[in-house]
């Protein structure tokens, strides 16, 4: 026979009792040794589930494919009534809401608000490629713009590269060191298409782009905006590795795709 | 990007993940959890005006549950399909996140398959308020309004779901001592 109280140590382990209320059941608790034990209870289960059960967020395809959908409806919508605005878009009527409240805890949200930081505050640079990379890689972080081929193989990224792009690099999945292969894209800079492969490490995300090299020197390596730049060369690619990471993280990426890149060419 | 789509990105967007888990738990197959999402944000964008004064992510979540019962009627509708036995083992990996310690790597992945197994058989109404009570962490009021019920019944059921699980769980541990610790 459960303890009457037994639902309000529930809302006690839940938080959703005042001060008071706490206190009474404190007290309560003190004395019955059926709700300590169902307290007990609530705690364990609690902890496995939040141990044991996964905490899967959306995969990048579905974001992507829900993001097109929002933009075909964006246009639907501005094509049917161009002028009829809804009432509720009249300025005022949302302000009453915290506005701010959850706005840049997006990953995407917080991506535009750096992007738009970067493109507004900007001083031009001594060197136009440095300013070039950082502006693909803080547009790739633009909803929707980061891959065109989502893999975590690099048997399906490389052959898609050369349909799409000028140069084939180096591609591989380093997981197991830390560096997710998400996937690749084509982009469009120094007056060629470029490759970029994209990578993971923990929130972070690195953009290698690849290009033809010329006898032109690279840049040395560099930061600009919060963002460090890695530039190496390796056969007749020019690669440059971009991301808001530490240096050593983007360096320890650097190292990998160079160890790779001499092993590529013995193949 | 016109201004209210841009709103709608800040406001509702940073919440599709806990759309998606949702979905997840509440639809039967990942590939019904995947419509179920997109259609409701595509809802939650056109009724956007709707949203009022009120907290974004119980307001998101309820259009999902919404999205899924309507999913789940047409299912009915359409055939009578038999319900899964447990997830297939791909889709069993997939959901589940690293391990930090390789070596109780295997007993872990055994926990987290009996967890996850039980919390699918839990009915519907159960495994609903317990994935919004301990996964999504939302008080009792946000979980009245997604499931559309007084916060007495999210408190009645909140109980009997935690009860049941911990009796399934009791039972998965007595036949197997090494599945629990």
């Amino acid at each position: 026979m459960p303890c009457a109280d037994a639902s309000r140590v529930q809302a006690y382990f839940d938080g959703e009792v005042d001060a008071v209320g706490a206190a009474e059941i404190e007290r309560h608790l003190e004395r019955c040794a059926d709700c300590r034990a169902l307290l007990d209870e609530l705690e364990q289960l609690r902890a496995a589930i939040r141990r044991d059960l996964p905490y899967i967020n959306t995969p990048p395809p579905l974001r992507a494919s829900i993001l097109r959908a929002l933009d075909q409806e964006s246009l639907d919508r501005q094509g049917a009534a161009p002028n009829a605005r809804p009432r509720s878009e009249q300025p005022g009527s949302w302000r009453s809401r915290p506005f701010w409240k959850g706005a840049f805890s997006g990953f995407g949200a917080t991506a535009v608000a750096a992007s738009l930081a970067f493109l507004l505050l900007a001083p031009p640079s001594a060197n136009p490629l440095l300013d070039e990379l950082v502006n693909a890689h803080v547009r790739s972080l633009m909803p929707d713009h980061l891959i065109d081929v989502v893999s975590t193989d690099k048997h399906t990224v490389k052959p898609w590269f050369a349909g799409h792009t000028d140069v084939s690099p180096v591609v591989a999945d380093f997981a197991e060191q830390g560096y997710r292969l998400v996937g690749g894209r084509a982009d469009y800079f120094d007056h060629q298409r470029a490759a970029v492969v994209v990578y993971q490490h923990g929130s972070h995300l690195i953009n290698v782009f690849s290009w033809a090299a010329t006898d032109a020197s690279l840049p040395k390596d560099s930061s600009r905006n919060g963002y460090h730049l890695a530039f190496w060369k390796a056969g007749n690619l020019a690669y440059c590795a971009v991301s808001d990471t530490g240096w050593d993280e983007l360096r320890g990426l650097v190292q990998l795709l160079q160890d790779l890149g001499v092993h590529d060419d013995r193949q | 990007m016109d201004d209210r789509r841009r709103r709608f990105e800040e406001l509702v967007l940073p919440h599709m993940d806990a759309a998606y888990r949702f979905a997840r738990w509440l639809s039967r197959a990942p590939g019904d959890a995947d419509d179920v999402v997109q259609e409701a944000i595509l809802r939650a964008f056109r009724g956007f005006e709707a949203l009022r004064g009120s907290d974004v992510k119980p307001w998101l979540l309820a259009i999902v549950r919404n999205c899924h019962l309507t999913a789940l009627k047409q299912q009915q509708r359409r055939a009578f399909v038999p319900l899964p036995e447990e997830h297939d083992a791909e889709d069993g990996q997939a959901l589940i996140a690293t391990t930090p310690d390789p070596e109780s790597a295997s007993m872990r992945l055994d926990e987290q398959r009996t967890l996850e197994r039980l919390m699918s058989a839990l009915p519907d109404e159960h495994r609903e308020v317990l994935v919004l009570r301990e996964i999504e962490e939302m008080d009792y009021r946000e979980i009245a309004a997604v499931t559309n019920v007084p916060i007495g019944t999210v408190m009645s059921r909140l109980a009997r779901a935690r009860a049941a699980l911990k009796t399934r769980w009791q039972k998965e541990a007595d036949r197997e001592p090494h599945a629990l610790r």
